[in-house]
């Protein structure tokens, strides 16, 4: 008899099991994350939740509700998902478990590269890489002989024979929009000059490099969308997907996007490569960023052990495997498509990673603030950088960093 | 009623607005005079960032806040005067554009005089139009027959009703990029249309859009009025020979004067709080308002940092901007008291 | 001419002309975003923000994909939304005398809005199919006239689906009832005790609350919302001090061990929801509160009555239209707030408005805009019957009261 009610017990876990596919472990406690919202979180979090009691949070405003949940005690979620600068406040408020213990006991399944290690401890497992890099139609190329760009020269002379040949509304999209966007394509161009943001925490982007890269985007504007202004991703993706637009220099995470069938007017037609440099064999012109999880503190070491196992389930070889085309992953298993050639080609030669430091949230502010001064012709180049390190100084003053 | 009974009755609904409303103005209103700051050390940190095949590590210093024995960041707090104001303002550089002349050139270029060149003129400028719009609407529904009216003051209220943030997108769809109605607008005039692409359009457009949503308002509220305009005073009017233009003119719009007045009110207090235009319309660009720049001290950078003085110290300019509004309407009121009391 | 018939509604042909000229113009104004909102829903992306409008309207993609409607459908179903306008407006002020005779008038109202969802859903579920599917039989036998019957319009509930059922939209949909119901019975409560107060005072400390209240009806709502933040947060810690006081403590303990986290709690927004907007249901319920003549609670007091009894006895049936006035309000404010809910309120307990612009927000592929706009959509749809029921109510309320004052 007992034996019996073994068996039927053996065969209900097997059943259930085979409800909650792929998942090595039953989830016995609630866990929930606030992440980023793109494909990649998408995807990552759907397979955390074949574990069962799972919950996932995808918001673009990640970044303003993290630190605040986080801090409230028990933590309102056990995971978060997290970028190489949205980690900062977490870490500068001490908000996350170190996380060496657990990848001691769990971790098999990830690569000593994936570890985000600050002042020796792990605390956050890398997942993706993710930058902007040049996506291009490589029907027209072909069609009027042009070369891949590989420097932002090339680009503008390329730019200007498809809007001769006139096969598209405009040969230039760009994440131009006012504020973040903006502000993250000064970042990556200035980057390119060799520029330097800061002199220990004063600003120093008032020189020649800064005023190269504005005018570098002011001339990108010329063959833009007169919009760009308002473009975020999610726009240039559209006009991409829609057959406006011949380059952009876009996310990687949204490469996928120019594939998918039931949205795109240009599958199989856009070439994915390196971001142009600024200067003849120059570094790629672009910041590299990282996607990752950490772990709330404010959790017992149960809970945040079960959200651990919960949040490597997402993690793993299977969700790679299934995915290979959505992001450049950097769990193991992964072998890359030739969507990734563009982040891949970026990394290789040699883009730097963003400057993530407490400064450079309160620079960024005032680029993607002010930048638009300038390209609307409101403000001189010269003082648009004055407003900016005006911007910054008076915020940073606040903040008690000067 | 003795003041016993009244303290009840007023009690419950004294306490909350206490609790909810002057609590926290009177935070914000002392938090603006002060400065917290973040103490940070500086540390010299390895941080390794991924890679595809290696990791790359670096070292450097870097500016870290001071986390207490409980966990929290450690602050100081100082007291600063008027510092944070006079950052907001800029009295000087006012000043010095004023000497040399240039007397817009504070208004398009420091950050709290575009938002109140902004406020104060879409605040001015909507008013006549909800006012016209929505009398004419009045006007236009009360000569209609009877069976229709219903299905149209039902269509009207829509743009009312609606959740603002829906009915701001909507709109915008119609004219963002390749939009329904630009497409129809370059069809017609055969030139290539950009509503976002230069401040007064959108400008345009936001100003379109608080005139189609509050419009309504003021149309259920001249409805309402007009339903008790004394019909024998329009009659004698008449037979005195008055005009149409006359009757509207000597008989109707003062019976609704003191409803002009409420909608009047009620608009310019909304009106000078626009926010939810420069988010639909991402508008931050060219121009922005006065609470849009309140809850832009207030969003927190990549880095967490936000701007609490800075954000105390501008709804504070905010609520003067608004109370001098509504001085007319103080005083009125005062009168009204001391006659009656 | 005119003069022979002194008749100052008489109008000359021009004036006619322009009326309804002028109208017709502001109803396509007043309606045709929204128009376009809905069209937009019941499309695939590609139609969706297809470039030619036509194609956008009859949607050949969607069309091509499996559903369609026929010009019998529209026409039906055209039908049966004039009746589901008609039915209420119709029927709604009999209705209610029929079922709730003497003062449980707002229990019948209840009563009647449930009945109206149940006719709904069976004439919209049901019958209308049913007597579209038999038409399109019967005239598709009918050369010619059997073109009617053609699919016209291609159109696709997926983008619903995806959303109240893929998405668990019913989940914020009944947080925004919880919000809303709260806030709207809760400011009344507390508005029309404090109104009818200060309308029956005219003492300093009346006036200068009212001019606060004023005051506060003008704040921008960010200022208040940054003092808000940091006290939601750690209202934990804020709480933990009167937990540890002596005897309200072991008090306070019987209801929960720890103290409660105000982040998150539909009651604290509620609260404050209630609190910003008691500005407005002050003044505008003494206003109404001011049409009821004084004699009305003096004659009661000489009765015998308290000030509350006369209050609740007297002056409140006579209140009904101004209370349903102001309450409406109230529902726009709770149900259309974006700021505070999305401030104070986790992912749990979220309303509708914040949630849907997580949806913008959300990695935008065009299908995910597209659900998007199918929750717009369906956020309207409660204010669209709010409104056909209690239009007359909105216009009746407003000239009988507060516009006065």
């Amino acid at each position: 008899m007992r034996k019996l009610t073994l068996a039927a017990l053996l065969g209900s876990a097997l059943v259930a099991t085979g409800v909650q596919a792929e998942c090595d472990f039953d989830n016995p406690e609630p866990v929930s994350i606030l992440a980023n919202s793109f494909e990649a979180w998408k995807v990552v979090t759907d397979a955390m939740a074949e574990c069962g009691n799972f919950e996932a949070e995808l918001d673009n405003e990640f970044r303003t509700k993290q630190p605040t949940a986080f801090a409230s005690s028990p933590s309102l979620y056990e995971i978060g998902g997290v970028s190489n600068s949205t980690i900062t406040p977490l870490l500068n408020r001490d908000l996350i478990r170190p996380l060496d213990d657990l990848v001691a006991k769990y971790g098999d399944q990830v690569r000593p590269a994936q570890l985000i290690k600050f002042d020796g401890e792990v605390k956050a497992v890398a997942m993706m890489i993710n930058t902007q890099h040049l996506m291009y139609r490589t029907d027209i190329f072909d069609q009027l002989g042009l070369d891949v760009p590989t420097t932002w020269h090339e680009v503008l002379r390329a730019a200007e024979t498809i809007r001769e040949a006139g096969v598209v509304d405009y040969p230039l999209g760009g994440t131009f929009q006012t504020g973040w966007n903006l502000g993250e394509e000064f970042v990556n161009i200035y980057l390119g000059y060799g520029g330097e943001f800061f002199n220990s925490s004063e600003p120093a982007v008032n020189n020649d490099n800064g005023v190269k890269t504005l005018e570098l985007m002011k001339a990108l504007t010329e063959y833009m969308d007169p919009e760009y202004l308002v473009s975020d991703s999610t726009y240039v993706q559209q006009q991409f997907q829609q057959g406006k637009i011949a380059m952009a220099n876009l996310w990687s995470s949204r490469a996928a996007a120019m594939n998918n069938e039931a949205e795109s007017s240009v599958v199989g037609k856009v070439g994915m490569a390196a971001a142009p440099a600024v200067v003849d064999g120059g570094k790629p012109a672009t910041t590299l960023w990282w996607d990752g999880i950490v772990i709330a503190k404010n959790l017992s070491d149960e809970a945040a052990e079960n959200a651990f196992r919960v949040a490597l389930e997402g993690l793993d070889e299977d969700m790679v495997r299934k995915h290979r085309e959505v992001a450049a992953w950097l769990v193991p298993g992964y072998e890359p498509t030739p969507l990734a050639k563009g982040a891949i080609e970026s990394v290789q030669g040699g883009a730097p990673s963003y400057p993530s430091r407490v400064e450079i949230g309160l620079m960024h502010t005032a680029l993607g603030n002010n930048v638009a001064d300038f390209l609307t012709g409101k403000q001189s180049a010269e003082a648009t950088l004055r407003a900016i390190e005006s911007d910054y100084r008076t915020a940073a003053e606040e903040q008690g960093l000067l | 009623m003795n003041r016993k009974t009244f303290y009840l009755f007023v009690g419950p609904s004294l306490i909350m607005m206490l609790v909810f409303i002057a609590a926290p103005l009177i935070s914000v209103f002392i938090g603006s005079f002060y400065v917290t700051r973040s103490v940070y050390e500086d540390v010299t940190v390895e941080s390794c960032t991924p890679g595809f095949t290696t990791q790359t590590c670096t070292t450097e210093v870097r500016r870290k806040p001071i986390i207490k024995d409980n966990g929290e960041v450690l602050t100081n707090t100082v007291f600063v005067g008027l510092d944070t104001y006079r950052t907001l303002l800029q009295p000087e550089r006012v000043k010095r554009a004023f000497t040399q002349g240039q007397w817009l050139e504070p208004f398009r270029t420091i950050d709290f005089y575009k938002a109140l060149r902004f406020t104060v003129m879409f605040t001015l400028i909507t008013l006549p139009f909800v006012l016209v719009v929505g009398l004419s609407i009045a006007m236009a529904v009360n000569n209609c027959v009877r069976t229709l009216r219903g299905p149209i003051i039902f269509v009207s209220l829509l743009p009312f009703i609606i959740t603002p943030v829906i009915g701001a997108l909507s709109i915008r769809w119609l004219f963002i990029g390749d939009g329904l109605i630009t497409r129809g607008l370059e069809q017609l005039t055969g030139q290539d249309i950009s509503m976002f692409a230069q401040g007064w359009t959108i400008e345009l457009l936001m100003l379109f859009y608080r005139v189609w949503h509050v419009a309504p308002f003021a149309f259920v509220i001249f409805y309402a009025g007009l339903q008790t305009v004394n019909q024998d005073t329009l009659d004698a009017a008449t037979v005195d020979g008055a005009s149409r233009w006359e009757r509207l003119r000597y008989v109707i719009v003062p019976h609704l004067q003191p409803l002009i007045i409420f909608v009047t009110m009620i608009h310019l207090m909304d009106a000078y709080r626009v926010f939810e235009e420069v988010i639909g319309f991402s508008s931050e660009a060219h121009v922005i308002s006065l609470q849009w720049l309140t809850f832009d001290y207030l969003t927190p950078d990549d880095s967490g940092n936000r701007a609490i003085s800075r954000a105390s110290a501008s709804s504070m300019l905010t609520m003067v901007g608004i109370i001098i509004i509504l001085i007319p309407v103080l005083r009125r009121t005062w009168r009204e008291h001391r006659t009656g009391a | 001419m005119e003069n022979t018939i002194p008749n100052a509604m008489r109008q000359p042909p021009w004036l006619k002309v322009g009326t309804y000229s002028f109208l017709l113009f502001w109803i396509v104004v007043a309606a045709f975003p929204l128009f376009w909102v809905v069209v937009m829903s019941f499309k695939l992306p590609v139609d969706a923000f297809a470039s030619n409008p036509l194609e956008v309207l009859f949607g050949p993609n969607t069309q091509s994909e499996g559903e369609a409607l026929s010009l019998i459908d529209l026409a039906v179903g055209g039908f049966f939304l004039v009746v589901a306008y008609q039915l209420p407006v119709r029927l709604a002020q009999p209705g209610l005398a029929l079922f709730a005779p003497g003062g449980q008038r707002f229990m019948g109202g209840i009563f009647l809005g449930l009945a109206y969802l149940v006719i709904l859903y069976v004439g919209f579920g049901f019958l209308l199919p049913g007597i579209t599917a038999a038409l399109e039989v019967v005239l598709g036998w009918i050369p010619l006239v059997g073109l009617l019957a053609k699919p016209l319009v291609g159109i696709t509930l997926e983008h619903y689906y995806a959303v109240w059922i893929d998405n668990t939209f019913y989940e914020q949909f009944k947080n925004s009832i919880i919000v809303t119901v709260g806030v709207v019975t809760i400011s009344l409560t507390v508005g029309t005790l404090a109104a009818y107060a200060l309308s029956r005072t005219t003492s300093a400390i009346a006036f200068w609350l009212l001019i606060a209240a004023l005051v506060f009806r003008a704040l921008p709502h960010s200022v208040l919302v940054t003092g808000y933040m940091p006290v939601f947060i750690q209202s934990r810690e804020f709480f933990q001090m009167l937990w540890d006081t002596p005897i309200l403590g072991v008090v306070l303990s019987a209801f929960s061990e720890t103290p409660p986290t105000l982040y998150g709690q539909p009651l604290a927004v509620i609260a404050v929801l209630v609190a910003i907007n008691q500005p407005f249901t002050i003044w505008m319920l003494r206003s109404f509160f001011m049409t009821v003549p004084k004699d009305l609670d003096e004659a009661a007091r000489i009765d015998g009555c308290s000030h509350f009894q006369a209050f609740r006895q007297v002056i409140m049936p006579v209140m009904w239209p101004g209370v349903i006035t102001t309450g409406l309000f109230s529902f726009l404010l709770a149900y259309n707030d974006y700021l505070v809910t999305s401030l104070l309120l986790d992912n749990q307990s979220q309303t509708m408005v914040p949630a849907i612009t997580q949806y913008f927000n959300r990695e935008t592929t065009a299908t995910d805009q597209i659900e998007a706009i199918a929750a717009a959509a369906s956020i309207t749809a409660p204010l669209f019957l709010l409104v056909m029921v209690f239009q007359k109510q909105i216009v009746s309320g407003l000239t009988a009261g507060a516009v006065k004052g």
